[in-house]
């Protein structure tokens, strides 16, 4: 099977990682760059305790575990398929009592879904999913671009590089985040999934920089991709975004956690 | 920011007479580690990401896995990790980088080991066009279990009598988790370790066992329902 799909008006590749799922990489749509790299690194879950009574509530007793979505936990064959008005790319994933469907589902209208569908029992009821998704976006080229959120009913610029969750605030659409490239005005709009809990870390691009093989600093230290939050200016320059979700097990799984995100101003 | 990486100086190729490595450097920000492959870059770069290779993302061959591990082990940097023999490679994999790096364009590879005797990362990116270590970062984050350290968590945790003495009839290793302590009480917060799952084959989990992978031993035998 070819890696290269050129379908809904998309021209995208794509491989099978070691630890970090499905990576799509060089993607255009209409025939102008959108996105250098994206992947999905990691999966890193959380256990707490129930109990009624506050007192007794002994927190999180053990750390979080992860464990790669990659060669060795998939399940199958990735699959390439097209729906009405778009194609996807979807795959399996088990570990033991963690199940995960990853899907990237490319939209002719500029739409992309990278989603993350999550179930399997887990060891008890009490834990929470955390998938990292890591996109580099390149609109018009890599450098020239700036972040922005949506706040105080209108979006705001961001300089520095930080950690922005969401506060329920949103433009029309729903939109909470985007990257635009100032030059062209063209836009990537991410629209998190109302459950999702979600964040955004927006952090600068530097020549050389990878993705962590692991959700793991040094002992004491900051996780990733907080570690790398530092404060370097954005505006203007090439921004990395890490969309993280935190998804609380229930009984009405399975839950299909991740972005909606939407090309805008490159013309269609 | 936490510190989380030690950069390396830039590559140099391998010599005949390997020397000792030289001291630790103190450590600094992951901010700094990110950027020291980095050239300065011109002020107005040109946005030619368009035009990148597709190829250089390619799954590595076998003889670029190859070639890619001998140019590190054989790099004198690495000669004590090299000599003692106490390492896991943990993954080798594609690094593409945008131009106008001065290695864009290159076939590089990313290999990430785990060096037992110093408990560190190595994490490299190898140019296979210059035949050099083109970047190597020393560290003490913890990368995600190779295939190799997952198998040995298990056979480490089956025999041990108290694992044992907690499982059910069909109770069978189900998975096997990187794993790291929440607090220095957990011996599992600065070391080495892996959770091994163990459940029935409907997937009902039963036991965790927590295995240190420095001392090859088990730390903590939890029912699954108290994890």
């Amino acid at each position: 099977m070819s890696n290269k799909i050129s379908e809904a008006n998309w021209t995208f590749h794509w491989r099978l990682t070691e630890s970090a799922g499905i990576m799509i990489y060089l993607a255009d749509f209409r025939g102008r760059r959108v996105l250098w790299e994206a992947s999905l690194p990691y999966v890193t879950i959380d256990h707490q305790h129930e109990t009624l009574d506050v007192g007794e509530d002994p927190g999180e007793v053990h750390g979080p575990w992860w464990v790669p979505l990659g060669t060795r936990t998939l399940e199958g064959p990735v699959r390439v398929q097209s729906f009405r008005g778009g194609v996807e790319l979807s795959a399996a994933f088990a570990a033991g009592p963690y199940h995960y469907t990853q899907l990237w589902r490319f939209h002719d209208d500029g739409r992309i879904s990278p989603w993350l569908t999550i179930y399997g029992p887990g060891v008890h009821d009490q834990h929470t999913y955390h998938p990292h998704w890591r996109f580099d976006f390149d609109l018009d080229g890599a450098r020239d671009d700036s972040f922005e959120r949506f706040e105080d009913n209108r979006w705001e610029r961001v300089e520095r590089e930080g950690w922005f969750p969401y506060s329920g605030e949103a433009d029309e659409h729903g939109n909470v985040w985007r990257q635009v490239d100032v030059a062209s005005g063209a836009a990537i709009n991410i629209r998190p999934h109302s459950w999702d809990d979600a964040e955004v870390f927006a952090i600068r691009y530097h020549d050389g920089e990878w993705a962590p093989y692991s959700p793991r600093s040094a002992a004491g230290s900051a996780t990733f991709p907080s570690a790398y939050v530092g404060d370097e200016p954005l505006d203007g320059d090439d921004v990395t975004l890490w969309y993280v979700a935190h998804v609380h097990f229930d009984q009405s799984f399975p839950y299909t956690a991740g972005p909606w995100i939407k090309v805008e101003g490159l013309g269609g | 920011m936490a510190p989380s990486k030690k950069p390396v100086k830039a590559a140099k190729p391998a010599k005949s007479k390997p020397k000792p490595r030289a001291a630790p450097k103190p450590e600094v920000p992951a901010r700094a580690a990110k950027s020291a492959a980095a050239k300065p870059t011109p002020a107005k770069p040109a946005p030619d990401v368009a035009r990148a290779d597709a190829t250089l993302f390619d799954p590595l061959t076998p003889g670029e896995v190859a070639d890619a591990l001998r140019t590190l082990m054989e790099d004198r940097r690495l000669s004590s990790m090299a000599k003692v023999g106490r390492y896991r490679v943990i993954c080798t994999e594609p690094l593409v980088v945008k131009p106008p790096h001065w290695m864009a364009g290159h076939r590089l590879v990313r290999v990430v080991a785990y060096d037992y005797a110093a408990d560190r990362t190595v994490d490299a990116c190898v140019d296979l066009d210059a035949g050099v270590v083109a970047h190597l970062e020393l560290s003490k984050g913890q990368p995600m279990l190779s295939r190799d350290e997952e198998a040995l968590a298990v056979s480490i945790a089956m025999v041990d009598d108290r694992v044992r003495a907690k499982l059910a009839i069909g109770d069978t290793p189900q998975s096997t988790l990187h794993y790291w302590g929440r607090t220095t009480e957990d011996l599992a917060y600065a070391r080495r370790s892996a959770a091994v799952v163990f459940g029935r084959p409907d997937g009902h989990a039963s036991v965790v066992a927590v295995v240190d992978l420095l001392e090859n031993l088990v730390t903590q035998v939890v029912p699954a329902e108290r994890w």
